[in-house]
């Protein structure tokens, strides 16, 4: 219900910066996941943005309105905290209440619309427990139902949802969305799980020792990460060092690996000189194994085969300097030293210039 | 076999020790039914005369109580005031020389009483015109201090402020989150140093008997000057009831804060 911007923040901590000049412009109702290792900065942008700590340097608007020392009380930021912080003294019921006491709302109203939240985080019956008294993905439902029931303008989630199971966690994924798509309460949601992030938002930035390295539709950033580092951390699992060959034809360009030829589409290679030091990323999922040779396709050995559920992960040695890790759809027994044939798959591949 | 013995040992200990703690109470409550005046044990017979020479009796105890609550309630109603705040700000904020301030509010612990009475009585003089209660009052207010802060300061070291932003981002303002978050959560800390600072000025004897004067005399004193004419069970009456009143308090207080539930 409002739009959010972040001028030029930056914070420091003594000698410390903990976010470095960040700027972002969230649209009205746009939901925008922030990824990043821990201890990148994600929880101290988030209480800048709800006004419990000041920036050292740069502005916070919201709704085209400089914040600066307007206090947290008054600007209608809901924050789901990383530990939840929930009122120890006060019941369920009191601790999703008490924004709704604070707005001098009805009875009637508060009683309704606690139970309704509270039903939609199915935590229905447990209204009179304490919070000790509840298991940690309960208390983690609880402060979720807390931040969303003030229907905020701005939503500032931190982990909501870290310590649910994967069923539930994907049902409270949907209400979230869905809450959020209804209000259009402009949320951003902090998350270490990068299926999360491009399954829920808009858009998804990914950070780094406080600095935004990457802003981008959940598609960019998890097919295309501009950096070997995104790569990594969105799950990229095989790295191959080359060279860079010469020019396109169809589209296509040469790279050169350990003495092969690897094709690379030209627009992921766009801009990068012939002879220039690359690495190759792709994701496990996207590499097959087939039987017979041809373009993109390289023998190795297999190492090892872990079996993950719906598929297998093998380590195959020989194909390159490096080790490659594909995946299989189906269960594989470990035989090894047994030969494979591995295609990567020309548009899967993410090329990036190394730095000399 | 040696958990076992261990075990025994435990016991035994235990129970030497709950004998230790509870057996002069036992015994005082037992010798204050007795009908002799000279103290007996195990005593002959039943009676409450000693508990109705409290009332009537020379000693004017009651009016020593009235003066002894006086004093405490009144102490410590303020310096729950002034302790919860001081313990607010050195818990809250990071400073240089917070440790420095935490330990001059808790230095009158440090100080002998008798030394810190001396002092006072200098004061007095020089100042001059404090008379009857004020003298007792002053003292009191400084020394039961330390109790409210130390006890305020150990709840709110383990304090969760993520709390009162918690508060904060759902609207309330910082009068709000005062009494409505942080109060209640240090209530555990500022009920019990209130109710030990209480108790510490009620039973107070080296302080106040170089402070009172005959105008305004506290129950510990009366009953020390009691006991140096007459040595008989009316003591041992007042002790009994005391003992009573403390259970209750402590029966409360229990009750009333349950203690028990921020032990997580
Ligand atoms: N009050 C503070 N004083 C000093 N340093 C701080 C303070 N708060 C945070 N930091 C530091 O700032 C950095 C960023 O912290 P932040 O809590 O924002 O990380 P985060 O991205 O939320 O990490 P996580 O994913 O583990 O929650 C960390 O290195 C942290 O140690
Ligand atoms: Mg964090």
């Amino acid at each position: 219900m409002a739009t959010l911007a972040l001028k030029n923040i930056t914070k420091r901590f003594g000698d410390f910066t903990a976010v470095k000049d960040f700027n972002l412009t969230v649209e009205d109702g746009e939901m925008i996941a922030l990824l990043g290792g821990s201890g990148c900065g994600k929880t101290t942008t988030l209480r800048m943005i709800a006004g419990f700590t000041e920036p050292t340097e740069g502005s916070i608007f919201v709704a085209g309105k400089e914040m600066g020392k307007i206090p947290p009380y008054k600007r209608n930021v809901g924050i789901f905290f990383q530990n939840y912080a929930l009122f120890p003294h006060m019941t369920v019921f009191e601790n999703v209440a008490f924004g709704l006491k604070l707005q001098k709302l009805p009875k009637a109203e508060i009683e309704q619309r606690v139970s309704e939240i509270l039903n939609l985080v199915k935590l229905y019956g447990l209204e009179k427990r304490y919070p000790r008294e509840l298991s940690g993905g309960q208390q983690q439902r609880v402060a979720l139902a807390r931040a969303l029931v003030t229907r905020p303008s701005i939503l500032l989630l931190d982990e909501p949802l870290s310590n649910l199971d994967a069923k539930l966690r994907v049902e409270m994924q949907v209400e979230i969305k869905r809450i959020q798509k209804e209000l259009a309460i402009t949320t951003i949601i902090v998350t270490h799980d990068h299926e999360e992030a491009v399954s829920l938002a808009d858009r998804v930035i990914v950070m780094n020792a406080g600095q935004i390295l990457q802003v981008g539709s959940p598609y960019e950033i998890f097919d295309k990460p501009n950096s070997e580092f995104i790569a990594d951390f969105m799950g990229f699992s095989t790295f191959v060092k080359g060279t860079m060959g010469g020019e396109a034809r169809d589209g296509k360009r040469p790279v050169t690996c350990s003495g092969k030829t690897i094709l690379v589409s030209a627009e992921a290679a766009e801009g990068i000189e012939p002879g220039s030091s690359v690495t190759l990323a792709t994701r496990s999922e996207h590499m097959e194994l087939v039987k017979e040779a041809g373009e993109n396709v390289v023998e190795g050995t297999m190492q090892a085969a872990t079996y993950k559920g719906h598929t297998t992960r093998l380590e195959v040695a020989g194909c390159f300097d490096e080790v490659i890790y594909p995946a299989a759809d189906e269960y594989i027994e470990l035989e090894a030293g047994k030969p494979l044939l591995v295609h990567l798959p020309v548009d899967r591949l993410c090329v990036y210039k190394n730095n000399a | 076999m040696r958990d076992g013995h261990v075990n025994l040992l435990c016991k035994i200990v235990a129970i030497l020790v709950m004998i230790f703690l509870v057996a002069p109470l036992l015994i005082i409550i037992v010798v204050s039914f007795t009908p002799t005046a000279v103290i007996t044990f195990p005593p002959q017979g039943f009676s409450l005369r000693w508990y109705a020479n409290i009332f009537t009796g020379t000693g004017k105890f009651m009016s020593g109580l009235v003066n002894s609550l006086k004093v405490g309630v009144l102490a410590t109603a303020i310096d729950v005031f002034v302790g919860v705040f001081g313990a607010l700000s050195i818990c809250r904020y990071n400073f240089k020389g917070k440790n420095v301030l935490l330990n001059y509010f808790t230095s009158p612990m440090y100080v002998p009483s008798i030394a810190f009475a001396f002092v006072l009585l200098q004061v007095y003089s020089q100042i001059g015109g404090i008379t009857g209660m004020t003298r007792v009052f002053i003292g009191h207010l400084i020394i039961i201090l330390p109790y409210i802060v130390r006890n305020t300061v150990s709840v709110l070291h383990v304090f969760n402020w993520t709390l009162e932003d918690a508060a904060a981002s759902l609207g309330a303002n910082p009068i709000q989150v005062f009494f409505k978050v942080t109060i209640p959560l240090a209530k555990p800390g500022i009920v019990s140093g209130g109710i030990l600072a209480f108790l510490y000025s009620f039973d107070e004897v080296a302080l106040s008997s170089l402070l009172s004067s005959p105008r305004f005399v506290t129950l510990p004193i009366r009953i020390m000057n009691y006991m140096e004419l007459t040595f008989d069970p009316t003591l041992a009456a007042i002790s009994t009831l005391l003992i009573l009143a403390s259970l209750i308090i402590i029966v409360l207080m229990d009750k009333f804060v349950g203690l028990d539930m921020f032990m997580k």
